[in-house]
């Protein structure tokens, strides 16, 4: 008999233990606004469509939604990916009221293009190429007296881990020659799978391939959205804003924003400068 | 008892199966030795540094400490659950079939008692399992590797989400933290075997219950439809053993699930003592 009684006691005790032991879920919302007088805040977001879709770039319907939220949220800059081109660009400038300038990069092998939208009028573009790829960055200012900015909007391999570790070198190398002369930040969509719970082998290829295209940017960046949780359905974090080490104040999925068949959420990110 | 618990160990070192999971760890760790030296040979190789510029993958990288934390947690989740389940399974039914079950229950000790001792034994084996394989592969990552600081990167063993470093001697006390928690969390298997073990009279009955119970819910558990399942299978809180190789333990979370898994542990426990105290021992 007491054997069973001590059992039972230690069963309560381990139940006890680990009620009181327990964390509370994790509630990915947003965090405080840093000081807005010194500070910039972008955006990225590949409205592009969910693999389902014919055409899984970004719809024209969906734009005047799209614009929505820019307005919305205010953004200093928006990194954008998977529009079909730069008509769709110039229908989401016009829907912006005159409030930001664009470009879209030039066309590499695929069939969709990363752009830009910035506040600034002064600002300049410069498509980068990445292999076969193109993705563009933004040169600006937030204000007359603030360093000068560079965004990058990217987008690398959805399909190829490999393609996607030779892809962040390259960008990396364009980032570093670019950070002695302004602050760079890139943002976009960077299909990174680095769960390896998701994956059905204990060790493959492809998440070692993410692991190092990850570790490589953050040699040199920092993961600004890394506690926003995830971006994209299916539970995955894939999309990124990179930056020098400053401080984070807000930081955002905006999970109510994607409209239609939209795979992804926008994030933004708030950093004093 | 403690007569019963010397004539069980014995029991337990005479049982060829003992050391033949011995042997079968050391043929694993032998395996990952040949694999872990060919893949680092490659990796620092001139083709892989002709593909990528940036790796870090370096001759520092592969060390000693990494090829034992590969191993260890390469073996963990399907290896050591075999041996420990054939250990566990073995115990009463073993004694079932064997025909000697019936004569030990005559004699003059509680069946609470004899459950509580097999299950003491099982515990020790799997802790000597564990401790005699993250030992065995310490020592040939030594030998064979080197030593070095570990060196960790998110993605692969979905350790860390950014690329962190333990030292050399702060690492080698967080393989004594994981014989700790491993053998923990593998007393988990070891009662469900023992429950297994009383309910049925065959052991290997008892083992392939308890393997196919565990696979299923590990398997179950890594497929998206059941992601809601998730947090109430016994092998999503096993896991728990290896968060002590993040640089910083997340000691809260680590009580949390260790406290569950004992809270299986000791509920298998009891329903074993309370199923075997009621059973009808015809064999």
């Amino acid at each position: 008999m007491w054997v069973k009684l001590i059992l039972l006691l230690l069963l309560c005790l381990m139940i006890a233990g680990a009620v009181h032991f327990a964390q509370p879920r994790e509630v990915h919302g947003p965090t405080p606004t840093a000081h807005a007088a010194n500070s910039i805040r972008l955006i990225t977001w590949n409205i592009g469509y969910a693999e389902l879709e014919d055409d899984t770039r970004a719809h024209s319907k969906d734009l005047p939604a799209v614009a929505d939220v820019i307005l919305r949220e205010d953004p200093d800059a928006v990194a954008l990916q998977e529009l079909t081109g730069k008509d769709q660009l110039n229908t989401l400038v016009g829907l912006l009221k005159g409030k930001y300038r664009g470009a879209v990069a030039q066309q590499g092998r695929t069939d969709r293009f990363e752009a830009v939208l910035v506040k600034d009028t002064g600002a300049t573009f410069t498509p980068v190429a990445v292999g076969s790829r193109y993705a563009l960055a933004a040169s600006f200012r937030t204000r007359p007296d603030t360093p000068q900015i560079t965004l990058l909007s990217a987008h690398a391999d959805a399909f190829n881990a490999a393609a996607r570790r030779t892809y962040t070198e390259n960008l990396i190398d364009w980032a570093q020659a670019r950070m002695r002369s302004s602050e760079v930040f890139i943002a976009g969509d960077f299909n990174f799978e680095l769960k390896a719970a998701n994956e059905t082998n204990l060790y493959t290829d492809n998440v070692k391939h993410d692991s190092e295209s990850y570790s490589h940017i953050l040699r040199s960046f920092r993961d600004l959205g890394r506690n926003a949780g995830d971006t994209a359905i299916n539970d995955r974090r894939i999309d990124y804003v990179f930056g020098p080490p400053k401080q984070v104040g807000r930081v955002e999925v905006l999970r109510n924003a994607a409209v239609g068949r939209m795979d992804h959420w926008p994030l933004l990110v708030e950093v004093g400068l | 008892m403690l007569t019963l618990l010397k004539l069980e160990l014995e029991k337990l070192i005479r049982a060829k199966s003992f050391y033949l999971s011995f042997a079968v760890l050391v043929g694993f760790v032998v395996l990952m030795l040949w694999g872990f030296y060919t893949y680092a040979a490659r990796k620092t190789g001139g083709e892989a540094v002709e593909q990528f510029k940036y790796t870090y993958e370096s001759r520092q990288y592969f060390n000693g400490l990494t090829f034992a934390l590969y191993s260890v947690l390469f073996s963990f989740t399907l290896l050591l659950p075999i041996f420990v389940s054939m250990s566990a399974g073995s115990q009463i039914a073993g004694e079932a079939r064997t025909g000697t079950l019936r004569m030990i229950c005559t004699r003059p000790i509680s069946r609470a008692s004899l459950v509580l001792t097999k299950f003491l034994v099982t515990a020790l084996h799997a802790g000597l399992l564990l401790t005699f394989f993250i030992g065995l592969n310490l020592v040939v990552g030594l030998i064979f590797v080197g030593w070095g600081n570990l060196e960790l990167y998110p993605g692969p063993l979905n350790l860390v989400d950014a690329p962190g470093k333990i030292m050399r001697d702060d690492a080698l006390m967080r393989f004594g933290y994981a014989a700790l928690s491993g053998t923990w969390a593998l007393l988990v298997i070891a009662a469900l075997a023992l429950l297994c073990s009383v309910i049925f009279d065959s052991p290997v009955q008892a083992t392939i219950m308890t393997i196919a119970a565990y696979l299923v819910l590990y398997i179950v558990g890594r497929v998206e439809f059941f992601e809601h399942l998730r947090p109430y299978f016994f092998t999503t809180d096993m896991d728990f053993w290896r968060v002590v190789f993040k640089p910083d333990i997340p000691w809260q979370s680590l009580w949390h699930s260790a406290c569950v898994c004992g809270a299986y542990t000791v509920g298998l426990l009891l329903t074993s003592v309370v199923i075997f105290e009621r059973k009808d021992i015809v064999t």
